[in-house]
């Protein structure tokens, strides 16, 4: 269970059930839970939503009030999860291989897993999806109905436009002082670029960034059909053409790009993990979550 | 009618078929762009020109045939063609007695044939003019009192003609009597025989196609009449110097023409017979005469060319309605 298929990403929309499907593979935890959860400390009663445990419904208020309400106790994790979704017309790559699977799809998910596992440790979490030169912020909050809304937001995101310029990036990135970890799921192909530039500035602020490259297979070894003429959805104008004769510039090209990806990232203390959209969503994640407990 | 020549040249448009060509011509793209897809990691890829595929493909293939059969059909409007759809015939001339069709058509073994009624004056040069429109095994038989032709005509299919002369129609003229002798001239007229009557009125009118004048006073000058016999010349002086035929003097005056003679009214019958004859073979249609029955084997004249557009009316609204699709696909392919 734990190499659920990419295939499984693109025969559905429901983000809830993929990512029941890649936790169910993946075990518990990202950082050492500081435990919030059900009555250590109890702070406030508030109606039930879906999501929540059924053992924190207060069965004793539901025969009095005859309404679910679900105890809320004191957290004390103070850590809050950044999602940062690269929504650029690249995004829209698809896969080769896989019909109907693309890179936004895929990191969509990997997103709302991370989301969906912040939710079960209580941490806080909130969404930055770039877009069409625009940035749309979600806050952070806790809690299974911000769950609900990142992931409504995650699905609503469109691959279109490129990504927003710097200013956009410095006023819509303005995070919490308090140290928070980054996830940023992008396949920079443009770098430096704002983005990075404002990942690195975060870097430096201490906070925990981690960066997850989306790349197809055929991406990565060009294996494109040398039939059709192609465009860059981000740039204007230009017929390109793919065949063998080119495939080996291509190789180098694409390597050059990556290693100074890697290098800057190496630079910065970022880890950055590759994804190939074709490979199991569980075993990515698994690898993103892991550098953290790594440091 | 079209002239023979005129019909030689309508089927020389079927020469523009070709023209056909053109909307197959332009209906076959030729070359196709090579569709550009989006592929992210394109700026690893060295640019290159836009690249067009030779293909070659229909596109519109309804259109194409739309405009095809606007063009077929203009061209056949304008070549006007004849299809050979009769079959046996038998062409009845008008005003013939049923009975006696029918029996002739029961001898001549057309029990089934098509019935074509035609004028009798007319009916074997229609069927000369139309022999295109006949089935190459068809038989005709034409009956009725059809006149004899000049010449002996030829046709293309076995033609049996049945002919029954007909008493001919009385034909009636106005005789306007003004004058002293009245009942001589009335006598005169009654004494004729054949189709043509005359019937006597006392005073002339618009119908009056013969005024005889017999008084010395001048006739008033609004009367007029296509012939004038006049009895006294006294008042017609351009009568004294006409010339003369068979003892009678005729002119041309305001009136109509005039006739005279000084021994009129005519005295004896042979006399009064001669003028009668003369004024019916000078002022009424000879009469007809009857062809005798006869078989007419097939020949091989040529077939006239003569085509009376039967077919122009279908073309015409098989070409408005073709043009009217043409158009609402055209605009509806452009939306």
């Amino acid at each position: 269970m734990a190499s659920i298929s990419s295939a499984l990403i693109a025969h559905t929309t429901n983000l809830d059930l993929v990512i029941r499907h890649v936790l169910a593979g993946l075990g518990q935890g990202i950082h050492a839970g500081r435990e919030r959860g059900s009555g250590v400390e109890f702070s406030e009663y508030r109606a039930y939503a879906p999501g929540d445990e059924w053992r924190r419904v207060d069965w004793k208020l539901l025969a009095r009030a005859d309404r679910y309400y679900v105890r809320e106790a004191e957290r004390d994790s103070h850590v809050a999860l950044w999602l940062v979704l690269d929504a650029s017309a690249s995004m829209m790559e698809p896969s080769r291989s896989i019909p109907g699977l693309d890179k936004l799809a895929y990191a969509r998910t990997l997103l709302a897993c991370v989301a969906a596992i912040a939710q079960r440790q209580g941490d806080a979490f909130g969404l930055v999806v770039l877009s069409g030169g625009r940035v749309q912020f979600t806050p952070a909050a806790r809690g299974p109905r911000q769950l609900q809304r990142v992931l409504a937001r995650l699905n609503a995101a469109q691959a279109e436009g490129a990504l927003p310029d710097a200013a956009a990036l410095k006023s819509g990135l303005r995070f919490a002082q308090s140290p928070s970890l980054v996830f940023a799921a992008s396949d920079f192909l443009d770098f430096p670029s704002p983005l990075s530039e404002a990942l690195l500035r975060l870097r430096h602020m201490r906070h925990d960034v981690r960066l997850a490259c989306i790349q197809t297979e055929a991406e990565c070894t060009g294996g494109f059909d040398a039939d059709s003429a192609y465009r860059d959805p981000e740039r204007e104008g230009g017929v390109f053409r793919f065949g063998a004769d080119l495939r080996e510039g291509y190789l180098r090209n694409r390597e050059q790009h990556f290693s100074a990806v890697s290098a800057a990232c190496r630079a910065g203390d970022i880890p950055l993990v590759n994804a190939r959209i074709e490979q199991a969503p569980g075993e990515v994640l698994r690898q993103w979550l892991r550098q953290a407990g790594r440091r | 009618m079209a002239a023979p020549g005129g019909a030689a040249m309508n089927s020389l448009w079927w020469l523009a078929l070709p023209t056909l060509l053109l909307p197959v011509w332009w209906h076959r793209k030729k070359r196709v762009q090579v569709a550009a897809e989006p592929l992210a990691s394109a700026r690893f890829l060295p640019r290159t020109e836009p690249r067009q595929m030779r293909v070659w493909r229909w596109a519109d293939v309804i259109l194409m045939i739309l405009r095809c059969l606007l063009l077929a059909c203009l061209i056949a409007w304008l070549a006007d063609p004849v299809l050979p759809w009769r079959g046996h015939t038998v062409v009845v001339a008008e005003g013939s007695d049923a009975r006696w069709a029918e029996q002739q058509v029961q001898a001549a073994g057309f029990k089934d044939a098509a019935r074509l009624s035609l004028p009798a004056a007319e009916a074997l040069a229609w069927v000369r003019s139309h022999e295109r429109e006949w089935k190459p095994d068809a038989r005709l038989l034409v009956l009725g009192d059809i006149p004899m032709p000049a010449e002996l005509p030829q046709f293309r299919h076995p033609l049996e003609l049945r002919t029954l002369a007909k008493p001919a129609a009385p034909v009636e003229v106005h005789v306007a009597i003004v004058g002293a002798r009245t009942g001589e001239w009335r006598r005169l007229f009654s004494a004729l025989d054949g189709p043509l009557r005359a019937v006597i009125d006392d005073t002339p009118g618009a119908k009056t196609a013969l005024i005889v004048w017999d008084k010395p006073e001048a006739p008033p000058a609004s009367l007029r009449a296509p012939l004038w016999w006049i009895a006294d010349a006294a008042a017609f002086p351009a009568l004294a110097t006409a010339p003369a035929v068979d003892g009678i003097r005729y002119a041309d005056s305001p009136h109509g023409r005039l006739w005279t003679s000084s021994a009129w009214p005519p005295a004896d019958a042979a006399a009064a017979r001669r003028l009668l004859e003369t004024w019916r073979s000078l002022h009424a249609a000879p009469l007809p005469y009857t062809a005798p029955s006869h078989t007419f084997a097939a020949s091989k004249t040529p077939a006239s060319t003569h085509a009376d557009g039967a077919l122009r009316g279908i073309l015409m609204w098989a070409l408005i309605a073709l043009f009217a699709l043409e158009r609402t696909v055209t605009h509806a392919r452009r939306r």
